[in-house]
């Protein structure tokens, strides 16, 4: 098999820089799981469809299996294993607000689409900090999960838009 | 004991907080040292023999430590009943549908054991196939099996009563055919595993499973090993519905050529590979003719069923059989006749799905709302009338001890307001009604029990150690709830070591329904066996009765003087210092007729619980695009005590999702010559967020006499009647029922013409 060489990628995932040597084809999310150990993103799909591969990407939610490792150069990369830190002032143990919704409000049954469904309600909180309910399905439309039928995910992303809009005007 | 400290409360989940994290362990997340990547060839082909087999090029390609085809096997066919052992998990001579394994391939990279399989030479000599259940029984179709007669897999004949004699003494007979294409499970985790065959000879296998016990037991008699030399472990799963249940040859590939490699071996299905390799739903043709009295009393039914079984039988008997059952404890019919059969066809193998097949579930409740429409009456008021309850028997002889279903269908009548909104909604809006009940579990002979343990450290912390498996459901957590109870401890002073075959003894798995039932109790029992154990040493040190005293919060206390009480700790470490440990111990098997079977003897106690489910759905058909739009949905469930109310209506919420809207209006797999064309998220539609209508929940609580504090089956049941309400609401709206699943809008489109053309 011919391959193009390994080129060099710099990656800064979480807060933390990364020099790698990878194929030019290898996706983020193989890069992630693969190379970084964060296999909180999960490959569903492969084909962008499901979302459970989403990581924020300066800030917006992108399809980790779409997206080449070598595109994600020189942005802040942040993954579910990362998003707890994101939130200032925690008590010990405390999660992100997000997170901590889709625990208090029964948003997560088993699981697999939460990292990406959450990443998403962050990036969608923090465009639109006071959704309405349809805004919130509207925003989560990518994200499939087979388990809820979404009412208690829903509900999660509204009780985290009320805790994070606490004390703002 | 009265219950009431910790069940009824709506905990979070104890593994929430992994799952929000990241940090939850799945199939695909594990890794081992020295792990290979496998991939696996599959049939091009429907039906062919293969004519030569050339796994030479594989193996020449470095990198390629392990290659697998039949000549490593040792030809027994398997299956989950000693007369349905009909598969090879590699093909021998024949491959019968497209995605039949042929060979696997480990290498040391995933992307290498691709390149393997591709390189592998294969001819094959293409045998005439057929697709459908009918034209499989069609005189001269192709066969599948030798061993098969014609091509019918399995049938199940019930008839109680007389059904004929039934029949022409009723005022009201009517017949009815529906036909439904296959739902898919689209777990969101594709199905993987991962195995390692060890230089002791024992095997450790990962993968997404509903059942570890009955997984360890398939894979050992397929490796020819004892059962306690595979070890299941708990990894945490991604969904089932249904379709992690029985054996696959996913699990056996993978640990054959970890054996053979002497490295373990991961092996990933694509999303293609986890819709066509691993179940699916059956699609079916459904017969039946119902008779009534003229006052809406049910009196006979004689239903027939075609169900397109795939290429082998999987849990044929059990699939051909629970939908007919779940209606014979649904509504009372004194006559009754089933015959059910399962026929081989060239496609992927079909399994047990939510509602069991749209065409068979929402054929026999239109039914209902047929007649009450013959005869005056209104949907609610017939279901009531016929509506089975606590106290009768079922046709084939299951006595159901409680049964809460008026109180459903009262529940789901009075919040929709059914009644006032019945005949005077505006035009192309309608509403509907569905009522199913579900057994929490079945006969599975020596496999139908749980046992439990539950030991303690010095620090008055507990471990409970149960074979219980969570797909995602909440399992984990209702043990923990159930053991907090029934020990009188905080939830987070107890530990759960869940599912792993090497250290947690038999369970039944989190296939028939029967977790709460069966796990529970047997949690529960050796839960109250420790609690027992630790009285005796409190009793002993505080120089009181046992019958005395009492746990809660850690703590054991004298009833009525609660200063008299020492913490759970010190009564262990009194018992330590003579040597006696407390460890907990209970067992529990429902109390069901073992020498009930599928086919030759459907007749006995069926269960030990049966719960009830019913439902409301209002929508608003467009008839210009026939899109339907569901304003809301109310569903209510006797689950007997729920022990954790959020999760139950989360349960309830998720059947009200894949039951109704993707079952009736969303999804099915489309097809070519036996090649499903729409296996990803992108052609095959679930719903998703801005989709799902309003729900309306009410847990309807009773107090079953068998269940652990009370409780048992919660949630299948709404996925069924929910599937039910939304084809009856459709039918409301256009004035006439479709009789095929599932109801796309250019189905209900011509449906409407149909109506206004005056055809049938």
């Amino acid at each position: 098999m011919n391959r193009p060489p390994k080129i060099p990628v710099e990656l800064r995932v979480n807060g933390a820089d990364h020099e790698l040597w990878v194929a030019p084809e290898r996706t983020l999310l193989e890069v992630l799981r693969e190379d970084l150990g964060l296999t909180g993103a999960k490959e569903g799909c492969g084909v962008g469809a499901c979302g459970t591969c989403t990581v924020l990407l300066a800030g917006r939610p992108v399809r980790s299996c779409l997206t080449l490792a070598s595109e994600a150069q020189g942005a802040e990369i942040l993954t579910i294993e990362g998003l707890a830190e994101t939130w200032p002032n925690r008590a010990e143990g405390e999660l992100h607000p997000v997170q901590e919704a889709f625990v208090a409000h029964h948003g997560i049954q088993c699981g697999f689409c939460s990292p990406g469904m959450i990443l998403t309600a962050t990036a969608l909180l923090d465009e639109t900090p006071r959704p309405t309910e349809a805004a919130v399905r509207h925003g989560l439309s990518g994200q499939v999960c087979r388990c809820t039928g979404y009412t208690k995910i829903v509900a999660s992303v509204l009780a985290a838009a009320e805790r994070l809009g606490e004390g703002q005007p | 004991m009265k219950p009431g400290r910790v069940i009824g409360q709506s905990l979070p989940r104890r593994d929430a907080r992994l799952k929000a994290t990241g940090e939850a362990r799945y199939t695909a997340d594990v890794s081992l040292p020295f792990l290979l990547h496998a991939a696996v060839l599959r049939s091009p082909h429907p039906h062919a023999r293969i004519t030569r087999l050339d796994v030479g090029p594989a193996l020449a390609l470095p990198g390629v430590k392990a290659v697998v085809t039949s000549a490593d096997t040792s030809g027994v066919k398997w299956g989950v009943f000693r007369y349905t052992r009909d598969q090879e998990f590699l093909a021998r001579d024949v491959v019968r549908y497209i995605g039949e394994e042929i060979a696997g391939v480990a290498a040391e990279t995933e992307e290498l054991a691709r390149e393997a399989v591709a390189r592998i030479e294969v001819e094959y000599e293409l045998l005439p196939a057929v697709f459908d259940p009918l034209s499989a029984l069609a005189p001269g179709a192709p066969r599948l099996h030798e061993h098969s007669d014609g091509n019918v897999n399995i049938h199940v004949p019930i008839h109680v009563g007389d059904v004929v004699s039934a029949l022409a003494a009723c005022d009201y007979v009517h017949t009815e055919r529906t036909e439904s294409e296959e739902e898919s499970y689209f777990m969101t985790e594709p199905y993987a595993v991962v195995a390692h065959c060890d230089r002791q000879g024992t095997v450790e296998v990962w993968m997404p499973n509903a059942s570890p016990h009955t997984k360890a037991k398939g894979l050992a008699n397929a490796l020819e090993l004892p059962v306690s030399k595979v070890h299941v472990r708990h990894v945490t799963v991604g969904g089932a519905f249904g379709g992690r249940s029985d054996l696959f040859p996913g699990e056996y590939i993978a640990a054959l050529l970890s054996r053979k490699a002497r490295r373990p071996v991961k092996l990933v299905y694509t999303r293609e590979e986890n819709s066509i390799a691993v179940r699916q739903g059956h699609s079916m043709v459904v017969q039946s003719t119902f008779g009534f009295r003229r006052d809406g009393t049910l009196v006979a039914a004689d239903i027939t069923a075609h169900m397109d079984g795939g290429a082998y039988s999987s849990t044929g008997p059990i699939a051909t059989s629970v939908p007919f059952l779940c209606f014979e404890q649904t509504y009372r019919v004194p006559h009754v006749r089933y015959n059910g059969y399962r026929v081989y066809t060239n496609k992927p193998i079909r399994g047990m799905i939510r509602t069991h097949g749209r065409a068979w579930a929402c054929n026999v409740d239109m039914q209902l709302d047929l007649a009450a429409a013959a005869l005056g009456l209104n949907p609610i008021e017939i279901r009531a009338k016929n509506a089975l309850r606590g106290g009768e028997h079922t046709p084939t002889q299951s006595f159901i001890p409680a049964m809460a279903s008026h109180e459903t269908i009262q529940a789901v009548a009075k919040a929709s307001g059914f009644r006032e909104k019945w005949g005077k909604l505006p035009p192309w809006r309608g509403i509907g009604v569905g009522c199913v009940s579900v057994m929490s579990g079945f006969p599975m002979g020596i496999r139908g029990g749980s046992a439990a343990l539950v030991k303690f450290d010095e620090d008055g912390g507990a471990t409970v150690i149960s074979g219980v498996v969570d797909n995602g459901q909440g399992n984990e957590g209702v043990v923990l709830q159930i053991a907090a109870e029934a020990l009188g401890l905080p939830v987070d002073q107890i530990q759960l070591t869940a599912s792993d075959t090497e250290v947690t003894p038999i369970d039944q798995g989190a296939y028939s329904q029967a977790t709460t039932l069966v796990s529970g109790n047997a949690v529960r029992l050796a839960c109250e066996d420790a609690r027992r154990q630790l009285l005796e040493l409190a009793a002993e040190a505080m120089e009181a009765s046992v019958e005395d005293l009492d746990i809660a919060d850690g703590r054991i206390f004298v009833r009525g003087s609660p200063s008299r009480a020492m913490p759970v700790a010190r009564a262990l470490r009194t018992g330590l210092l003579k040597g006696k440990a407390v460890l907990g111990q209970g067992s529990f098997g429902p109390n069901v007729d073992q020498t009930r079977e599928w086919i030759t003897n459907p007749r006995g106690q069926l269960a030990a619980a049966f719960s009830y489910g019913s439902a409301v759905v209002e929508v608003a058909v467009d008839p210009e695009t026939g899109q339907v739009e569901v304003q809301d949905v109310w569903v209510a469930h006797d689950c007997g005590r729920a022990i954790n109310p959020k999760e139950v209506e989360g349960q309830m919420e998720a059947g009200v999702a894949m039951g109704g809207h993707g079952g009736i209006l969303l999804e099915a797999c489309r097809w070519y010559q036996g090649a499903n064309l729409n296996t990803g998220f992108l052609d095959y539609k679930v719903p998703l967020a801005p989709d799902m209508p309003p729900i309306h929940c009410t847990i309807v609580e009773s107090e079953d006499p068998v269940g652990p504090f009370g409780a048992k089956e919660g949630g299948l049941s709404i996925s069924m009647c929910t599937a039910q309400a939304y084809t009856n609401a459709i039918a409301n709206a256009i004035g006439g029922f479709i009789r095929e699943f599932p109801y796309t809008p250019d189905r209900i489109l011509a449906a409407i013409d149909n109506r206004k053309t005056g055809g049938s």
